[in-house]
């Protein structure tokens, strides 16, 4: 029972009213103005779409291609290591390469695909009509080409990045050129995309459910979804405070990693593989979770174990982050603490485990059809396993002493990339190709494809474990003859040309014209989920209507249920008022709780992303005043943007859903989608920040002198004053929402005039204690730290007066009332997490380095 | 970076080959003879066995219910396959594995006890060593290693500019070598015999060219060995090595290279006093001929890309084979 | 007394729902504090004890802080266990659109999160056993 079913009528239906006819003519002209909303903008106008079909394909096109550039560097990497002593690349250039191989496969293609993926899939998997945020995924798209673009294209121009793919400094922090830079600002600005598209990804699971899905009937993608995204918003941060620190250090030379100055280039492997673990499985459970939906179609029943297959999911994203020391098991840390992540690291092992069984028990006791996203399914067993097999061997430390960094380790890596993710996306490709086109791939093709890959793949990397183990180290140019390494290497370049012949097949398959082909049914391998009610690429309304669901497998048990969707029968199945609408629902039991509005095309999130991408990119090449000028436009760009488009105030107050429901068409608060993505934003952002303190904690512990013995510290007085101050400001924010929710407007408005000029008064305080003593950032990595916490700070203190600045705005103008009070509740959830941002700051900054 | 033409470098590398042809194992996990190494390759044997098993295994099972018997099967049995498989067996089996090497951990980070302890810097790209004496007393050699049979060395490892890591695979596990930080490693080799090193973090263009011999002596060879080491390099008798010494006193190779006995005393590279009598030069990539030598000063820099030392181009043939010669008598 | 509302009642219920969708991440996140303490006080103590003295005070820790983690997912497992009720109407599969089934499933996953976090507290307790020195 809802808590709400006397507000907002009838729900859930009746099977009577489910069985009811639907007027003919109603249904024609609702069709015609859904259809109408939903347009995709034709000619040139098709750039500005922001609907998740188009979206997701252009993002999982350019994933693809970005995959393809970093696969032609791999086949000239070992064209190069063919045989011994080989001078096709020159040292320099071989070691961009490979550099540019592993980012551009980790950031520009596996971790991104996931979100592409899951963009175009994930709303119809859920019967929803699109995203919740259809312009963020668009704003996120645009930044991941022109950073993607950026970072890739400097491999043309010999400038690329050669420390590696994980960038260790010393080594990346001296290296000359800007190729450091290029691939810390631009994968810092593809980072900041995907955990946007986290967000959103975990908010549209949460909230944009239909209704009736509840917690216990998602279908198990949208549980990996939110495992994945939860895990990009705790691993993503980490990096991306670690890239701060390494570009003030590459910038203006704080000494973060300078052991000379009492940095440490161990923070930054610390920082990078807290990220770095997680990443890993960011990219593998997606890719397990598509087999999730595969398997069941193809043994034509439920999935055995649902609660099993939660569970390890669940479990796998919590142990993944206890994982991290054992990429640094050779770093000489204490054998304890070794022992501690080696521990972790089998014990990881066993969720995994009950995944593939519980896959592998649905074949079982289901009747099993072969076809080729089944047979790709296979081949990622085959190589998975072997891959999970050599990782159980490498979590134990000793024998990872032996093998780190060695060819073994490149063969345990691709055998767990290509078995976890390629082949599984690869069979999701061939499966989910009807739902967009109504085509299928060709299943010629398709095993030929597999069987070059499937071989490929083998004959490259099954000797390199033997490479690995005759001592051949990875990242070597070139190497000597007479070790055994020769035969080895030319199996392994003879390999990877049937692998690229492979995917050179499967890239015709997927792109060749096939307007000649029939069009396939609808649900063509008879699949149980609602993607496959999709309708394209006739109608881009995503689903016709909103059903009622009561199964895991709605097509299969739901009966007459395509037919009720396609009549209009259920939820949304017209859009009376020309706009974009989708339900929002309740988090466990899926109920609806409101219509929003979602929105449609626009330019503005490109040429937002343009603006970004020009802050990031123009501090590469040490250009700091047209950075500045394109962040001034890109907030200029993106708070227009949110001007003019989010929570605007509706004509009505509510309006009839169908079925005897009525919605509200305006939330605020936890109510909102708007409000969780804020939430869930700033968890992030906090995380990224606890990395910061992380530091700080750091250098205590690993150095018997930090902070150093008569070094200066902040101004304790006024460090304490700002801080009262500011959270004066946080105070006076809240204080301006509950005088606006109880209609005092001026009041509010007051208050938040006062909030603003309190958040300047505090911050100037704090900067002044800083700023007056002697602390040199360059000096000592003491006064460094203490600097970065201080620009943090200043940073999220100008967003949080942006964000005053804004309601007020708002309020004036009549965007913000008492009843429609969307942002003013989002921005004091901001500064909740501004508010400990704050005391944390204040005692790191100024009461702890007195105290220890 | 610098390219250079191909001829040259074809040239130069097919000097790379020829000295250390023929020595396959020599940097091998699978052919230990330390006794780390033999314990990790045992613990690897048992793993491979393992792990061959359990791949067909999984692999028959998922053959076996997608092609052979297709038809369903019990619900029971699939129950029985995610708990036994998926939970008690792995729980089981991961315990035994993590309580082994764990052991294993402890005992390889026992502490050296011989009477010599070693330290190596990393240096782009090659390897600074230092022994340390009973008595106290310093040695300074580089690129190359050597170790009493039998008895437990403490190497203690640390690096100049960058990460670098300390591997022989042969001897035992790796260890990285970090600038402003000191990590150390026991080496226990078993048998006598020449194994090779290499590092195994990347640290810059040519890290693929930084190399090592470790040479496992008996201990009173060893002794012995330290002992001529010790003394100051041998005064040349030829006069074309006594023209390379003046060639090389008049060139300013003393600013970065240490002969004791002579006016060089400059750190910046390796000490050169008995280079003649290492097993190899420029970090493992190519042998001490007097032929080797000069070639090495002459392209430096395409032999080893982006490298501390400049070529010397412009030297004069006869100079540079003088100069050769001069440092093959070094021994 | 006042008999409640059905809708406060029904506020109530609901909260306990959600206590349940937070209770599934309760074992892991046990298992998280457990290991955090484990390698932050390691990290700690080898910094900055010493060089050679050995780690019984550690050890003992680690012993104490593994031993009330046990319990506490055993608690949790337990609740959770309850919550299913398998012994009471055996139901595996929780796949029907009921609040029961719910409320069920989320007890389920929560069990079986337990047993993977017990497992995963057990492992990590185990170098302490074989090791005691900060090298
Ligand atoms: C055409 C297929 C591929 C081939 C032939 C190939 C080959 C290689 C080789 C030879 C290396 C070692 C380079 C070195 O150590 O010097 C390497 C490294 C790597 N590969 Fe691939 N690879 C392929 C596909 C992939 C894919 C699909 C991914 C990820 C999704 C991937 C991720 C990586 C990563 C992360 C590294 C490490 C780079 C580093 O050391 O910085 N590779 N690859
Ligand atoms: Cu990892
Ligand atoms: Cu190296």
């Amino acid at each position: 029972m809802s808590l709400r079913d006397d507000a907002n009528g009838c729900y859930p239906p009746t099977e009577a009213m489910l069985d009811e006819p639907v007027d003919e003519q109603w249904q024609d002209n609702s069709k015609r103005r859904l259809r109408d909303v939903w347009k995709t903008p034709a000619g040139w106008r098709y750039w500005s779409a922001v609907n998740n079909s188009e979206v997701g394909k252009w993002y999982c096109l350019t994933a693809f291609f970005f995959m393809m550039c970093a696969g032609v560097l791999a086949l000239a990497i070992r064209v190069q290591l063919a045989v011994p002593e080989n001078d096709f690349l020159s040292a320099g250039r071989f070691n961009q390469f490979f550099t540019m191989h592993g980012s551009a496969m980790m950031f520009l293609f596996a971790v991104p695909l996931f979100e592409a993926i899951s963009i175009l899939i994930l709303p119809g998997m859920l019967g929803a009509r699109d995203m919740p945020f259809p312009r963020l995924s668009a704003f996120g798209f645009w930044c991941f080409v022109i950073g993607g673009v950026f970072v890739l294209g400097s491999v043309l121009f010999d400038a690329a990045p050669d420390s590696g793919w994980f960038m260790y400094p010393p080594l990346a922090i001296e290296s000359e050129g800007i190729g450091s830079d290029i691939w810390l600002l631009g994968l810092s600005f593809i980072e900041i995309a995907s955990i946007a598209a986290a967000v959103e990804l975990i908010v549209g699971v949460l909230k944009c459910r239909p209704p009736g899905m509840r917690i216990n009937l998602m279908p198990l993608y949208a549980w990996y979804v939110l495992v994945v995204g939860g895990m990009i918003l705790f691993a993503f941060p980490p990096l991306i405070a670690g890239d701060l620190l390494f570009e003030l250090q590459r910038s203006f030379d704080w000494p973060f990693f300078d052991p000379d100055r009492g940095g440490d280039p161990m923070l930054w492997q610390h920082l990078f593989w807290i990220f770095g673990h997680p990443e890993v499985y960011i990219i593998f459970l997606p890719s397990i979770a598509i087999a999730a939906m595969v398997v069941p179609t193809v043994a034509r029943r439920p999935i055995v174990g649902y609660s099993w297959i939660v569970l390890s999911a669940v479990g796998t994203g919590f142990l993944s982050f206890g994982l991290w020391v054992h990429h640094m098991f050779t770093t000489g840390l204490p054998a304890l603490s070794l022992g501690f992540f080696s521990a972790a690291s089998e014990a990881v092992v066993i969720p995994t485990g009950i995944q593939l069984f519980a896959f592998v028990a649905t074949l079982m006791v289901g009747r099993v059809t072969l076809n080729v996203p089944m047979l790709f399914i296979a081949g990622a067993l085959a190589i998975f396993t072997a891959g999970g097999l050599t990782g159980v061997m490498l979590a134990l430390a000793p024998f990872n002493w032996q093998v780190h960094d060695t060819y073994f380790i490149v063969a345990h890596l691709h055998y767990t990339l290509f078995g976890g993710m390629i082949f599984p996306v690869l069979a999701g490709i061939y499966y989910f190709y009807p739902v967009f086109t109504k085509k299928v791939l060709s299943p010629r093709l398709g095993k030929w494809s597999f069987w070059l890959l499937f071989t490929g793949f083998n004959i490259t990397f099954l000797p390199m474990h033997l490479t690995g183990l005759l001592g051949m180290p990875r990242r070597v140019y070139t190497y000597q003859t007479g070790l055994g390494w020769d035969w080895l290497n030319l199996i392994s370049t003879v390999g990877s040309f049937i692998l690229a012949a492979g995917f050179l097949l499967f890239a015709w398959d997927l792109l060749r014209p096939k307007s000649r082909e029939p069009d396939t049914a609808r649900n063509p391998w008879n699949a149980g989920t609602l993607e496959w009610t999709h309708d394209v690429p006739e109608e881009a309304w995503g689903i016709r209507s909103i059903p009622y669901i009561r199964s895991r497998y709605p097509l299969w048990d739901q009966e007459k249920l395509v037919e009720r969707i396609d009549a209009g029968r259920f939820y949304l199945a017209d859009a009376a008022e020309g706009k974009r609408e989708t339900l929002v629902t309740s988090v466990l039991d899926a109920k609806p709780i409101q219509c929003m509005r979602v929105t449609g095309p626009a330019w503005i999130t490109l040429i937002a992303a343009l603006f970004t991408g020009g802050a990031f990119i123009f501090p590469t090449f040490h250009i700091y005043t047209p950075a500045v000028i394109c962040a001034v436009f890109a907030g200029a760009c993106i708070l227009y943007w949110l001007w003019t488009s989010t929570a605007p105030i509706p004509e009505q107050d509510r309006k009839p859903v169908g079925l005897g429901l009525s919605l509200p068409i305006y939330a605020s608060g936890p109510e909102s989608a708007g409000w969780w993505g804020v939430w869930i934003t700033m968890l992030g952002d906090a995380t990224a920040f606890i990395s910061l303190v992380f530091g700080f904690f750091f250098y205590w512990t690993t150095k018997t002198d930090f902070p150093p013995v008569g070094s200066e510290h902040a101004n304790l007085l006024f460090m304490l004053l700002g801080g009262a101050v500011l959270l004066g400001a946080w105070a006076l924010t809240l204080y301006a929402r509950d005088s606006n929710t109880k209609g005092h407007v001026a009041r509010a408005r007051k208050a938040l005039v006062l909030g603003i000029i309190a958040s300047f008064t505090g911050m100037a305080l704090v900067i002044w204690s800083v700023r007056s003593t002697g602390m040199d950032p360059q000096a000592h990595v003491y006064p460094a730290i203490i600097h970065a916490l201080l620009l943090w700070l200043t940073a999220h203190v100008a967003v949080g007066v942006i964000m005053q600045g804004y309601c007020l705005a708002g309020s004036l103008f009549g965007k913000l009332t008492p009843r429609y009070d969307a942002d003013l509740q989002n921005i004091c959830l901001f500064w909740h997490f501004l508010g400990f941002t704050i005391v944390v700051c204040v005692l790191v900054m100024g009461i702890f380095p007195r105290w220890l | 970076m610098t390219t250079k033409p191909s001829s040259t470098h074809k040239l130069l590398t097919a000097a790379l080959v020829l000295p250390l042809s023929g020595c396959d194992g020599l940097q091998s996990v699978l052919q230990p003879a330390g006794k780390e190494a033999a314990e990790i390759a045992t613990l690897f044997h048992v793993l491979l066995v393992g792990a061959v098993v359990l791949w067909i295994l999984v692999n028959g099972i998922f053959f076996y219910v997608t092609r052979l018997n297709p038809r369903p099967l019990s619900r029971r049995a699939a129950e029985t396959l995610i708990i036994g498989g998926g939970i008690l067996f792995p729980t089981i089996v991961l315990g035994i594995l993590l309580a082994w090497s764990m052991s294993l951990m402890s005992s390889q980070r026992e502490l050296g006890n011989a009477p010599v302890s070693v330290s190596v810097t990393g240096e782009q790209w090659w390897w600074r060593v230092q022994y340390r004496r009973e008595d106290g007393s310093l040695l300074a050699s580089a690129n190359e290693l050597r170790l009493p049979a039998g008895e437990r060395t403490e190497v203690t490892l640390t690096s100049n500019k960058v990460i670098h890591s300390f591997w022989v695979p042969a001897l035992a596990g790796k260890m990285d070598m970090f600038p402003g930080r000191v990590t150390r490693l026991a080496l226990q080799p078993e048998t006598t015999g020449t194994y090779r090193g290499q590092c195994a973090e990347f640290c810059g263009t040519s890290h693929a060219l930084m190399a090592f011999q470790v040479v496992v002596m008996e201990p009173n060879d060893f002794e012995r060995w330290l002992d001529d080491q010790a003394a100051p390099a041998k005064e040349p008798e030829e006069a074309l090595a006594l023209e390379g010494r003046q060639v090389f006193l008049r060139e300013g190779c003393g600013a970065c290279n240490t002969v004791r006995g002579t006016p060089a005393a400059g750190t910046t590279g390796p000490d050169l006093t008995h280079v003649g009598g290492r097993t190899t030069l420029g970090a493992g990539i190519l042998p001490t001929t007097p032929d080797a030598f000069t070639r090495w000063i002459q392209h430096t820099e395409s032999i080893k890309p982006d490298v501390y030392m400049p070529s010397y181009e412009h030297l004069e043939q006869s100079v540079l084979e003088a100069l050769g010669h001069y440092l093959k008598g070094l021994s | 007394m006042k008999k409640p509302s059905t809708h406060d009642q029904e506020e109530r219920e609901f909260g306990e729902e959600v206590d349940s969708l937070w209770r599934i991440v309760f074992s892991p996140l046990v298992w998280v504090f457990h290991f955090l303490a484990c390698y932050i006080v390691t990290a700690i103590i080898c910094a900055k004890m010493p060089a050679g003295d050995t780690l019984a005070g550690l050890r003992w820790f680690i012993l104490g802080i593994t031993l009330t983690s046990l319990v506490g997912i055993a608690a949790i497992g337990w609740r959770s266990w309850k919550q299913w009720g398998f012994v009471d109407d055996g139901v595996k599969v929780q796949d029907l659109p009921t609040e029961e089934h719910r409320h069920e499933f989320l007890a389920h996953a929560s069990f079986l999160l337990s047993i993977v976090s017990f497992i995963g507290v057990c492992y990590v307790a185990v170098p302490a056993i074989f090791l005691d020195s900060c090298r």
